[in-house]
């Protein structure tokens, strides 16, 4: 009994997109048979060295989680580097609520491997599974707010 | 080798409209169900259950129609009804027109080469039953496999667009798979909207006098003669036009009949098409323009352009698909546009 419970549970973790994404704070609280109908709908790209994800002002259709490599998020015109990311970090979430350009560059700088998951996806998810496209909308507000609030304090302690 | 693909290309182009026209519905049983398979069972279940009990109908009712007509025929005051009507209108009409309607003995020959026309045509579609059941069931089967498998066929779609046109792609197939389906789902809603209309409006002129049989059945055609924009109301009005003379021959009422008690209408006919313009009016004014909407954003004189194109290219068929291809077009067209302006941001 106990070896079957372990090779179930050891074969649910060897997929690296769902392993990637089940950290990821808007798919947060997924049970694994949500997680995998994410996975489902996500899109595994390739970067090879110094190429853009993504340019400053393009219009911004979705969100990144890295599973592996290294991405730069950078200002192209002051060379500001925002960030580097590296596995298992995500970016451009805010893309998947408004249509936004973007606010920064991406770039990779190493040879990196991405999960995209974009709004057309998540339309699509809340059309397919509107109980699981609502959790994740509700996280997406958590993540939000408690960005929102992390600013406030910020600002409050600057004064 | 065109015409050797031109088969298969119109099956997937009719498989992937059915599956615009399903695809939500799929979607949202598959959200309560959690079942995709199911979803796909139920709505192509109810499909064609709905399509098979229509023309199982239909063909009975016709065949009743048929029979009461061929029972007129035989009955002797039939060809001197004929002849009486070929003469009044040679009456009614001025001296040049008169000379365009056939002599009495003429016209029976040609109600005759009419019947043996339509019969002809009737056993040719038969003969051509074959293998329209074969694409029939060709269409079938692609729309099952493209409803279970939409979302992976997309996916592996995208995969082959390059990294620097991932995102404007993506929201490119969501433009044209929206312009698409609620391009459609408006027509058939108009569609809908229409054959009622007319089902209702028959019933009002039937409660007058006008004496139309297989109004349910006129109306379902008004209805999706009315998907071919602009000749489509025109091509509803035939059937309706043609039994209310079959019923009404002989019926010296039905013959001196006029409209409002103004114009002549022999045979109710131009209360037929003044029926079918109002209804035409409603969708054209209150439906479409709710159901419908702004979904292609064309242009009238484009529609008419679009039209003819499609028309001369594929005949029927391409005036049906005209407008829905000529939306597609206007979205690659606009992002094709967009990527020219920004090349710099992708």
């Amino acid at each position: 009994m106990e070896t079957i419970y372990k090779n179930y549970f050891r074969k649910k973790n060897k997929d690296p997109v769902l392993k990637a994404i089940e950290k990821i704070p808007i798919f947060e609280t997924l049970s694994y048979k949500e997680l995998k109908n994410i996975a489902h709908l996500t899109h595994e790209r390739n970067y090879k060295l110094n190429e853009y994800v993504f340019k400053k002002h393009a219009p911004a259709e979705g969100m990144y989680v890295i599973l592996d490599g290294e991405i730069e998020i950078k200002d192209p015109d002051s060379g500001n580097i925002y960030a580097k990311l590296h596995e298992g970090d995500f970016f451009g979430e805010l893309a998947l609520l408004d249509e936004e350009p973007r606010s920064a560059s991406a770039i990779s700088i190493k040879t990196s491997r991405l999960i995209g998951f974009f709004r057309t996806d998540l339309l699509t998810l809340i059309k397919r599974y509107p109980d699981l496209g609502n959790k994740i909308l509700l996280n997406l507000a958590r993540v939000l707010g408690e960005r929102l609030r992390k600013t406030n304090k910020e600002l409050t302690n600057s004064k | 080798m065109l015409p050797f693909f031109t088969p298969i290309i119109s099956m997937l182009v009719f498989s992937f409209l059915f599956t615009t026209i399903f695809l939500h519905t799929v979607d949202y049983i598959e959200g309560h169900t959690k079942s995709r398979p199911l979803g796909v069972t139920l709505i192509l279940g109810v499909s064609i259950t709905s399509i098979i009990l229509f023309i199982n109908s239909f063909i009975s009712n016709l065949g009743l129609q048929i029979k009461a007509f061929t029972k007129k025929m035989q009955k002797d005051d039939f060809a001197i009804n004929l002849e009486n009507l070929s003469l009044q209108i040679k009456e009614s009409l001025p001296e040049f027109f008169s000379d365009l309607v056939p002599e009495s003995d003429k016209v029976i020959l040609i109600a005759k080469n009419f019947l043996i026309n339509i019969f002809q045509s009737i056993l040719a579609l038969l003969g051509s039953a074959g293998s329209f059941f074969f694409i029939s069931f060709m269409v079938l089967i692609f729309t099952i496999i493209l409803l279970i498998e939409y979302h992976d066929f997309k996916r592996s779609l995208v995969r082959f667009i390059p990294n620097k046109y991932l995102e404007i792609g993506l929201r490119t197939i969501y433009n044209i798979e929206q312009q698409i389906s609620k391009y459609l789902r408006g027509q058939i809603l108009a569609a809908s909207s229409v054959a009622v209309l007319s089902i209702i409006g028959l019933f009002i002129l039937n409660e007058f006098g006008a004496n139309i049989t297989l109004v349910i059945f006129i109306g379902i055609i008004a209805g999706l003669a009315n998907l071919i924009p602009m000749i489509g109301p025109f091509i509803g009005m035939i059937p309706a036009i043609l039994i209310a003379i079959m019923n009404n021959i002989g019926n010296e009422l039905a013959l001196t009949h006029s409209l409002f008690g103004i114009i002549p209408s022999p045979f109710y006919t131009f209360d037929i098409i003044l029926m079918f313009i109002i209804v035409q009016q409603i969708d054209n004014n209150f439906i479409t323009p709710l159901v419908v909407g702004e979904s292609v954003g064309l242009h009238p004189m484009a529609v008419m352009i679009v039209l003819l194109i499609g028309g001369t290219l594929i005949g029927p068929l391409g005036m049906l698909f005209a407008i829905p291809a000529a939306g597609v077009l206007k979205v690659l067209l606009k992002e094709i546009i967009f990527i020219t302006k920004n090349s710099h941001l992708l």
